[in-house]
């Protein structure tokens, strides 16, 4: 007899989801439904009849976690819609923002990871915010890779965080000499940092792949050896950057894609029978209320080839380096195996950069209406964009982020899960849910009573 | 550099009508000569996540930090006040991801100085983006300036005007409306 569990909020990654959990009497999961509580953005309508210089900005904007691969997949779609080739200075400016990206995101990724998992050799988990060693070199590590991230992002991009240096045609100017000297610098030192780094994540997994149980809001809970295990194909358009409709082999196809209501994917209304208020943060959903997945999810479902895929790091790497472990822990070291790649990709392209190069198109075309697209592999996989633009103006837009592909797959992924490990087999795929604003509420005295959550 | 002594944070979302105040404020200060001790950033949506969470561990340590944002404290729209993290319990200042890093005000509180402007917004789209802020908030976008300056000391001696005029404009020289929005704003 199937009983019903409900973990919402999730936590510890970045956005508003929720899991519904069909459980057998055991606790495992035989149908699960990872969805997204974040309401529907809507930014495509907004686009309709902006400048194509407009809409990357509006792009960037939708999203806190991804505003530079949301920027470039917008503005590389605009061009693709016009048929417009940037300057390969520009191409090089562009690829060292996106490593720049993936490093700081995938650190990020690894603080949000790290409570899951056991310091090697000890019952103990790891505490990311311990000010006691060897924890707290791993974090201060960490917040360094971080850092040179954000700066090499903010020297090339312009803005530290919605980058305001890309454009259509190419980019707004070129760097520096001396900030050329600078990344160069910063890179050198990631790229010891990054690789030290992947090492020590690599067997903090690999310790608790060795596991037989993890401990969860006081219960010692059984790893299977296959957590996290789908069979969907994996998606991805190029190991580090991207593809767009201007290349001569495209790696994405608009005709292979389809989207399904969330009706038709998740499942019906269900009472919740199962509820654990021990289990962290605040205990799952009271026995007695009632979910209503199909109704609350947020996201329409994509699919590519009439089925969900994987997209993300083990995506890039199934495709281009024949990477072939499954499960959350193989998801996890593929993450980590692009660390360094982003500090070698950095320094490669700007070993090759012509800092006096030109870095805007001679000639950028006002478009025809003609479809264009871009695939941006964001740090949590292909972020596609797609674009008609005609004399200038957008007639069309269109946004498939990362974890929207992920939902359905990692759904599928839950099964055969204990549901007490569901967050863990979830936290893999590094959700980035589309994103919310915040405002503080304070009372009369100027005392602040309530947060709102403006979506 | 990623940071400086003074760091000037505007957060916000320009999307959604005044959530789009920080970046606005951001955009006039970027226009002023500020000490070079002082960064101004357009924190956008990351602020948390980008910027607070590195403070701590920065490699120029920050010493002051200013937030310019959005804050409903029941004043007219336009109102702008002034908050102590203090003021924010924790839990109070979520980032919208809620993880665990969601307060990391509460962390650095103790070893930088931080500051929060807050502006009483008019109208934040909730379900439809909405570009533009409503004229009450706009028109607080000089005193905030004016606020900011005297936060990290620095004094121009002029009125603001953030339509556009640089301060060290010649008397007279507007880029304002004709007649219209000159001068101070308060």
């Amino acid at each position: 007899m199937s009983k019903v569990v409900e973990i919402s909020p999730t936590t510890r990654h970045e956005g508003h989801s929720k899991l519904v959990l069909k459980v057998n009497d055991e606790g495992i999961v035989e149908r699960g439904d990872w969805l997204s509580i974040t309401p529907v953005r809507g930014v495509e309508k907004l686009a309709i009849g902006k400048t194509m210089d407009q809409v990357p900005k509006i792009a960037s904007r939708v999203c806190g976690i991804c505003p530079i691969a949301h920027t470039l997949a917008a503005t590389e779609a605009m061009e693709a819609s016009i048929g417009c080739e940037i300057p390969e200075d520009a191409k090089l400016l562009r690829y060292i923002l996106q490593c720049a990206n993936r490093m700081h995101s995938h650190a990020i990724h690894n603080i949000l990871a790290l409570p899951d998992l056991y310091i090697p050799g000890t019952d103990v988990k790891v505490n990311p915010f311990t000010k006691e060693e060897p924890v707290r070199s791993v974090a201060l590590r960490i917040q360094r890779i971080r850092e040179i991230g954000q700066t090499i992002g903010e020297i090339v991009g312009g803005e530290a965080i919605h980058p305001s240096n890309p454009r259509v045609g190419g980019m707004y100017k070129n760097i520096s000499p001396r900030a050329k000297a600078k990344i160069y610098d910063l890179a050198k030192e990631a790229r010891v940092l990054t690789q030290q780094q992947m090492e020590f994540m690599i067997a903090v997994f690999r310790n608790y792949q060795r596991r037989d149980w993890a401990e969860v809001g006081g219960v010692e809970v059984p790893i299977p050896k296959d957590l996290g295990y789908h069979n969907q194909g994996y998606m991805a358009t190029a190991p580090v950057y991207g593809s767009s409709s201007l290349d001569e082999t495209p790696m994405w196809f608009p005709e292979r894609f389809t989207e399904v209501r969330p009706w038709d994917w998740y499942m019906g209304e269900v009472e919740i029978s199962e509820a654990d208020p021990n289990y962290p943060i605040g205990g799952t959903t009271p026995v007695g209320k009632k979910a209503w997945p199909q109704m609350e999810a947020c996201t329409g479902v994509p699919l590519y080839d009439g089925q969900p895929v994987e997209v993300g790091p083990r995506a890039r790497m199934a495709m281009f380096k024949n990477y072939d472990e499954k499960g959350t822990i193989g998801l996890q070291i593929a993450r980590q195996m692009e660390f360094p790649e982003t500090a070698y990709g950095i320094i490669d392209a700007v070993d090759a950069l012509d800092t006096s190069g030109s870095v805007l198109a001679d000639e950028i075309p006002q478009g025809d209406g003609s479809l264009g697209w871009a695939a941006n592999e964001a740090p949590r996989g292909a972020d596609v964009h797609l674009a008609r633009v005609k004399d200038g103006r957008v007639q069309y837009f269109s946004m498939l982020v990362p974890t929207t592909w992920n939902f359905p797959t990692c759904s599928r992924a839950l099964e055969g899960a204990p549901w007490r490990l569901a967050e863990v087999v979830m936290r893999g795929y590094d959700p980035c849910v589309s994103c919310a604003t915040h405002m503080l509420v304070i009372d009369e005295d100027k005392r602040l009573v309530a947060q709102k959550l403006i979506q | 550099m990623l940071f400086r002594e003074i760091v000037i944070a505007g957060c916000g979302n320009p999307l959604f009508g005044d959530d789009g105040f920080g970046p606005a404020v951001v955009e006039e200060l970027q226009k002023l000569q500020l000490p070079d001790n002082v960064k101004v950033i357009d924190a956008g949506l990351g602020a948390p996540h980008f910027l607070f969470t590195l403070m701590e561990d920065a490699e120029v340590p920050v010493k002051k930090l200013i937030i310019i944002d959005i804050t409903d404290f029941g004043g007219n729209p336009g109102d702008v006040t002034k908050l102590r993290p203090e003021d924010l319990p924790p839990g109070s200042y979520r980032d919208a991801h809620s993880w665990d890093l969601s307060e990391p005000l509460q962390r650095l509180k103790d070893v930088i100085d931080i500051t929060i402007i807050g502006c009483q917004p008019k109208r934040v789209a909730s379900h439809e983006f909405e570009l533009g802020l409503t004229e009450e908030v706009e028109r607080a976008i000089p005193k905030t300036v004016r606020i900011v300056l005297e936060e990290i000391g620095v004094e121009y001696g002029a009125a603001i005007n953030h339509q556009g005029t640089h301060l060290w404009a010649a008397p007279g020289e507007t880029a304002g409306e004709p007649g219209g929005k000159t001068g101070e704003q308060t």
